[in-house]
């Protein structure tokens, strides 16, 4: 939930890139730090192993400045991708406002992607928020993978139930920041009329 | 509207009585620091000596810490760990969970007791949990902060900075 403090006058977000691991989380928030301007942005935190797998999270606030009188901000968060991590991520997940789930376009990831994403739904759930109203946005990433490994747009919607929930879906390359800013400002978006 | 997504609004005169809170923490017990967070790990008030370059970090890192060591206590069956204290060679940090929702972060050095730490945190946490429920019984329409007007300047504000 976001935080308003009036005598500040300031707002607080929170969002979360969630998904399975090496689906590019990190690298989202890596390409948003390397192009924002820089009175927009604070450093770039990561909790990595040393082969540079997130451990804990990866932490980019973004300040967007005076909107209306409001100093508003925005969190970025990652959660740690890999199976082993579920209460780490559960952990990280504490207070979202908002996730951006990132799917890999790889054939031989669609099972993880499935399984993350249901994980993702049990726990919003177990924060007590309904995962139907919780703001997501979909990020494909990958989308430049070879034709014979890349998973058809169509499949993965319906694999992971676009359609049904109606969230927003954005194809990406992150690694060339393809549809990278376009995610971020579908999620904002999603989180602010939800403030 | 689910009210798990509505958000906190914390008044100014709730805001004057948190840094009170800070700041006689702060003094009695002779402490560098005082923070309060937010469970998801914003700032909402700190108070101490200097001006901290590093606090919006800090407060990222100390919430991810709390949330991880709760999910450590649920391995444990425990219901939570309330309070943890973290030790170095110059610095403390004790820290104290307010009502799931809120944290509260001492940073003091040697010349501290962490004793008076823990008296005193554990006033100014009844305190602060005071302020909390006041906070949370505020039924403040949140459109009297955040009119269409804003939402429509922020969607603006968003628009313009992240472009590819």
């Amino acid at each position: 939930m976001a935080l308003i403090n009036v005598a500040a006058r300031e707002i607080h977000c929170k969002i979360v890139y969630y998904g399975p691991g090496m689906c590019g989380k990190t690298t989202n928030l890596q390409y948003i730090h390397s192009q924002v301007p820089k009175e927009v942005k604070g450093d770039l935190l990561s909790i990595a192993t040393e082969t540079e797998r997130t451990l804990f999270f990866d932490f980019l606030p973004l300040d967007l400045g005076k909107v209306r009188g409001f100093q508003t901000r925005f969190h970025l968060y990652t959660v740690p991708g890999q199976v082993l991590y579920e209460r780490t991520r559960v952990a990280v997940l504490n207070g979202a406002d908002g996730v951006v789930f990132v799917a890999d376009s790889h054939k031989n990831k669609m099972q993880e992607n499935i399984n993350s994403l249901r994980e993702l739904a049990q726990n919003i759930t177990r924060q007590n928020k309904r995962f139907a109203d919780f703001p997501i946005v979909l990020q494909y990433n990958k989308r430049d993978l070879p034709p014979e490994v890349l998973t058809p747009v169509a499949t993965m919607d319906h694999f992971l139930g676009v359609n049904k929930m109606n969230w927003p879906r954005i194809e990406a390359i992150a690694t060339k920041g393809v549809g990278v800013f376009e995610t971020l400002r579908a999620i904002s978006r999603v989180v602010i009329s939800k403030l | 509207m689910d009210p798990q997504l509505t958000s906190i609004i914390v008044p100014s005169e709730e805001i004057a009585q948190i840094e009170e809170c800070l700041s006689r923490l702060v003094e009695d017990t002779g402490s560098d620091y005082a923070l309060l967070l937010d469970k998801s790990g914003q700032v909402i008030s700190s108070k101490g000596d200097g001006d901290r370059q590093d606090i919006t970090a800090l407060g990222a890192l100390i919430a991810g810490v709390f949330a991880s060591s709760r999910e450590v206590a649920k391995l444990l069956r425990e219901r939570d760990f309330r309070a943890s204290f973290q030790q170095g060679v110059r610095e403390n940090i004790f820290i104290a969970l307010i009502e799931e929702q809120w944290i509260l972060c001492i940073i003091f050095n040697k010349g501290t007791h962490i004793g008076l730490v823990k008296v005193l945190t554990k006033k100014a946490t009844d305190e602060l949990a005071a302020v909390l429920e006041r906070v949370r019984q505020q039924h403040k329409a949140r459109d009297e902060v955040l009119g269409s007007a804003f939402r429509t300047s922020m969607e603006d504000t968003i628009d313009l900075l992240f472009r590819d």
